[in-house]
């Protein structure tokens, strides 16, 4: 009996605090993100110390008597983590560039996400994209003076193409989730490989660089590569502005315009759309393919930014982009901080593997558990919501208050 | 259980079936119940009556299991139970039919009624379909429900499908039975056949817990009448000496005109002339056949019917969510019969959807969102690009003052509010644009009888301020009282017009199964519409 009490009293207990996450302030979501970095860092310190005495090291970190000998210093990994994406100009050149990536990746993600829709099909989008971008500038150099001029012309285009591509990528599951009833997580996620298969295939067979064993396509020139404002790294300023630009439109275009309501109303419940005098699968169709063409932009960033080429096995940054908006309530201001978040992690990540001794395997965890932790109150504000707690709501009999 | 076994414990004064004692529930800020004692006697139906946000639904969800009390007892036989879930409830025979039906569209009906306890065979791998189907029917038989259970959910009617969730919960083995607003979706045909059902049941000696709202049916069907009032029982009476008037006192706190007071009505112009309209279904069958009608300011054009019979569609083609495959419809002089949704709203066409969480709120957003639904392209709220959330804001404030939406929190989301407060919300919106035609369908249901006053004293007042009012309902007091000529809806037409003044409920019920009573004139009827 007394078991049960105390397991009523549990229960009683989480569910008061979830409605109190639901409700939580914008202070208190970032007061609680700290909190959950600084759990996810001890967690992770704990972890790191002990498989220390697991594995095996030329020189060790320590020796306990009984434990025998510990070989890494989690201090030392952490702190390596974060020189290794601020510690100098160049770490933090290469922080943005990630920061700079999945801000397109996310923003596609939580473009779609506020309207209702879940948009798996962002790294397609991105693929596509970057092909139609590498291919187009490649034709469009040949045109323009090798100059700044020059730039001005080919840049933007390579972004419009890589914008269009991947809009039309996105228009896809919008058009088959709008006259179709085909739930865009299916077809989105089923896109994914179209592409990237098309993608491989286009350069693999036809439009490729021939002359190496590589799936890629040729460099593109100078004037199709966004100027580096970082020495040492590849980040443009230019493009990081761009996505800040980006994310306060979009942020916007949802608090502000009609065309946000009515894209956001259309998605959310499509009859009360109708309804209020909107053509509700059109507006399914446009979010689709808004999320697209950020996705496409993602692509053409990419390629003018990073690889200067279009390369077979282009990282995830599309599906990164899911964590990252969701991490950011899929708020299109907060997905800012949530991509920087990821962009530092990878680079501290990528560090760790170099200069210590530690596994990129364990460094992986390290870097899910923070993301995990800080992931989590938002999982379960968003899980929350949907189940109705918060909002100082009695959930059934809302009548009196 | 068993009729004889009744007769031992009511002689031997053996405690009634469900002792509610002393039941408190508080939620944060909220007392939802306050020192609740209720009895119900086995074998007996016991209505729970009381305005939406009373605490009707709170005070059954203890007694299933889903709520612990804060305070109190719940006893069963004179049991004390504690239930840590519905199914603890379930072990000792409560089931629950909610309001909103909890069934697998795509499956039979019997594959719903023994869904989660399926008869199996081959050894518990394959569902015994047959064995499902015969004892669906074997239940079904018993208890008069009439039903096939080799149906499919999707294709049945509403009536039925509640017919299904009673068969379910009594599959389980269910000794009481709560039924939370039953004919809130039903037809009075199918609230009669719902009685029925419940008589067949009491007699079989099981008990029933009606919540409702609706008095009459309390006093039709009950046997006795408990009255909650904000979260407290403000008595219990016997349903054979009980009276409209007293219940509904007990229930508001005041007295409450249960008639509508009609002003003459001073005809205007006429503002919407339908005219020969065809209108398909989803599936592409004739829903409406050649349906023409006008309404003109200054009155209230009622349209009655057993629920589809083609009203949905028909206001659906009005309002401009569905096209009309042949015909025409004219507002205001001018042809919109191709108008878009839109510009028909931004020409004064209000309208009050019949389903209220589908249409007419998007149930995720605030009150405040929802407020610019429908005008989101016109000002003040927009310059047709940018919103302007103060006049919104102001605008939605106003609603919640003068509809007395509650709670009267603008942020709140139209999922947390109860039904009578979404549709005094929904109202308030539709009316307050000043609108040459209100198009209200079904605008009092699922609503609590104070609510319901108000909304029928706001459509008189539209009427009285000279504008066109079309109203839809399958409520025949609703339609009788308000409307100023009557529509009788059957199988896509209207079959007749008449005066609601001149027809008895009787005449009505048999224009509305189609068929035409020789002592009314029905050509005469026509005659009127021809004088339109």
């Amino acid at each position: 009996m007394s078991d049960d009490d105390s397991g009523e009293g549990l229960r009683a207990q989480g569910l008061a605090a979830l409605d109190r996450l639901v409700d939580a302030t914008a202070a208190e979501r970032i007061a609680i993100s700290l909190a959950s970095l600084g759990f996810a860092i001890i967690v992770g310190t704990v972890l790191v110390f002990v498989s220390g005495f697991v594995a095996e090291c030329r020189d060790p970190f320590i020796y306990l008597p009984g434990l025998g000998f510990g070989c890494y210093n989690p201090l030392e990994v952490y702190w390596t983590m974060f020189i290794g994406s601020f510690g100098s100009m160049t770490d933090i050149g290469q922080t943005l560039l990630q920061t700079t990536l999945l801000l397109f990746t996310g923003l596609s993600v939580a473009v779609a996400f506020r309207a209702g829709l879940f948009n798996i099909g962002t790294q397609g989008q991105m693929v596509l994209g970057a092909l139609a971008t590498a291919l187009v500038v490649l034709e469009l150099a040949a045109y323009v003076p090798d100059n700044a001029a020059g730039m001005l012309i080919v840049i933007p285009v390579g972004v419009v193409v890589g914008g269009i591509v991947g809009g039309f990528w996105g228009m896809i599951p919008g058009l088959m989730k709008a006259y179709a009833n085909a739930h865009e997580v299916i077809t989105t996620i089923m896109l994914n490989f179209v592409a990237i298969g098309i993608a491989f295939w286009l350069v693999q067979v036809h439009v490729g660089d021939l002359t190496t064993d590589s799936v890629q396509t040729e460099s593109v020139p100078a004037v199709a590569r966004l100027p580096a404002t970082i020495s040492g790294s590849r980040f443009s300023v230019i493009a990081l502005i761009g996505a800040l630009l980006v994310a306060v439109g979009i942020y916007l275009l949802y608090k502000r315009t009609v065309i946000g309501y009515d894209l956001r109303t259309s998605g959310i419940q499509e009859s009360a759309a109708e309804y209020g005098g909107v053509n509700a699968k059109r507006n399914i169709v446009t979010s689709m393919t808004l999320s697209g063409v950020l996705g496409g932009i993602a692509g053409a960033i990419y390629v003018m930014m990073v690889q200067y080429r279009w390369q077979a096995g282009i990282p995830p940054l599309g599906f990164d982009g899911i964590a990252v908006s969701i991490l950011a309530g899929n708020n299109p201001i907060g997905v800012i901080p949530a991509a920087l978040l990821f962009g530092s992690l990878k680079t501290g990540s990528v560090a760790v593997d170099l200069s210590l001794g530690v596994p990129g395997e364990l460094v992986e965890v390290l870097r899910g558990l923070i993301i995990l932790f800080i992931a989590m109150p938002e999982f379960f504000r968003m899980i929350g919501k949907r189940f109705g707690y918060g909002n100082g709501s009695v959930v059934t009999d809302g009548g009196e208050a | 259980m068993e009729p004889d076994e009744q007769d031992e414990r009511a002689t031997t004064g053996t405690p009634p079936a469900v002792h509610l004692d002393g039941i408190t529930k508080r939620f944060p800020g909220v007392i939802a119940n306050d020192d609740v004692d209720l009895e119900v006697e086995r074998g007996t139906i016991h209505a729970l009556v009381g305005e939406n946000g009373a605490g009707k639904t709170t005070l059954m969800n203890v007694l299933y299991g889903l709520y612990e009390p804060t305070e109190g007892t719940v006893r069963i036989d004179g049991e004390p139970q504690t239930f840590d879930d519905p199914g603890d409830a379930m072990d000792v025979g409560i089931g629950m039919i909610h309001q909103h039906f909890m069934l697998v569209d795509t499956m039979t009906v019997a594959e719903n009624v023994v869904l989660g306890d399926e008869p199996t065979k081959w050894g518990g791998i394959v569902t015994d379909r047959e064995r499902a189907n015969r004892e669906t029917q074997a239940l079904a038989d018993r208890y008069g429900l009439e039903v096939e259970p080799t149906e499919l959910i999707e294709e049945i009617s509403v009536g039925e499908q509640q017919r299904v969730e009673i068969l379910k919960t009594l599959y389980r083995g269910a000794d009481i039975l709560i039924l939370d607003e039953p004919t809130a979706v039903l037809t009075p045909q199918e609230v009669q056949s719902l009685f029925g059902i419940l008589r067949e049941l009491i007699a079989e000696g099981k008990t029933i817990i009606f919540i409702t709202h609706k008095l009459g049916e309390a006093l039709e069907v009950a046997d006795e009448i408990s009255v909650l009032r904000k979260g407290k029982l403000v008595g219990t009476v016997d349903a054979e000496t009980a009276t409209r008037e007293e219940l509904a006192r007990m229930m508001v706190g005041r007295d409450v005109l249960l008639e509508v007071d009609k002003p003459a009505a001073s005809r205007g112009d006429l503002v919407l002339d339908v005219e020969a309209v065809t209108i398909e279904d989803d599936r592409g069958v004739v829903a409406a056949d050649s349906v023409s009608f006008g309404v003109h300011q200054g009155e209230v054009f009622g349209i009655a019917g057993v629920d589809g019979n083609g009203q949905s569609e028909l206001i659906e083609a009005i309002t401009g969510l569905r096209k009309p495959t042949d015909g025409t419809i004219t507002f205001d002089g001018r042809d919109i019969t191709t108008d878009s949704r839109r510009s028909r709203v931004s020409a004064g066409m209000a309208y009050v959807a019949e389903d209220r969480q589908k249409r007419s709120l998007v149930m995720e957003y605030e009150l405040q969102r929802n407020g610019l639904l429908g005008r989101q392209h016109l000002r003040p709220f927009s310059d047709g690009r940018l919103i302007d959330w103060g006049a919104t804001g102001e605008y939605v404030d106003d609603i919640i003052e003068e509809y007395d939406v509650r709670p009267a929190d603008p942020t709140a989301k139209a999922h947390s509010f109860s039904g009578g407060n979404q549709q005094k919300f929904i109202v308030g919106r539709e009316f307050e644009r000043d609108p040459s035609l209100v198009i209200a369908s079904q605008p009092t249901r699922g609503v609590d009888i104070g609510s319901i006053e108000f909304i029928h004293n706001r459509l008189l007042e539209l009427r009285s301020d000279g504008k066109a009012v079309l109203l839809v309902s399958s409520k025949l007091d609703e339609v009788t009282q308000l409307s100023d000529r009557l529509g009788v809806m059957h199988d896509g037409e209207i079959i007749a017009v008449v005066d609601p003044d001149e027809v008895t409920e009787e005449e009505l019920g048999l224009l509305m199964a189609g068929e035409r009573p020789d002592n009314l004139d029905v050509d005469g009827a026509r005659v009127r519409r021809s004088s339109v």
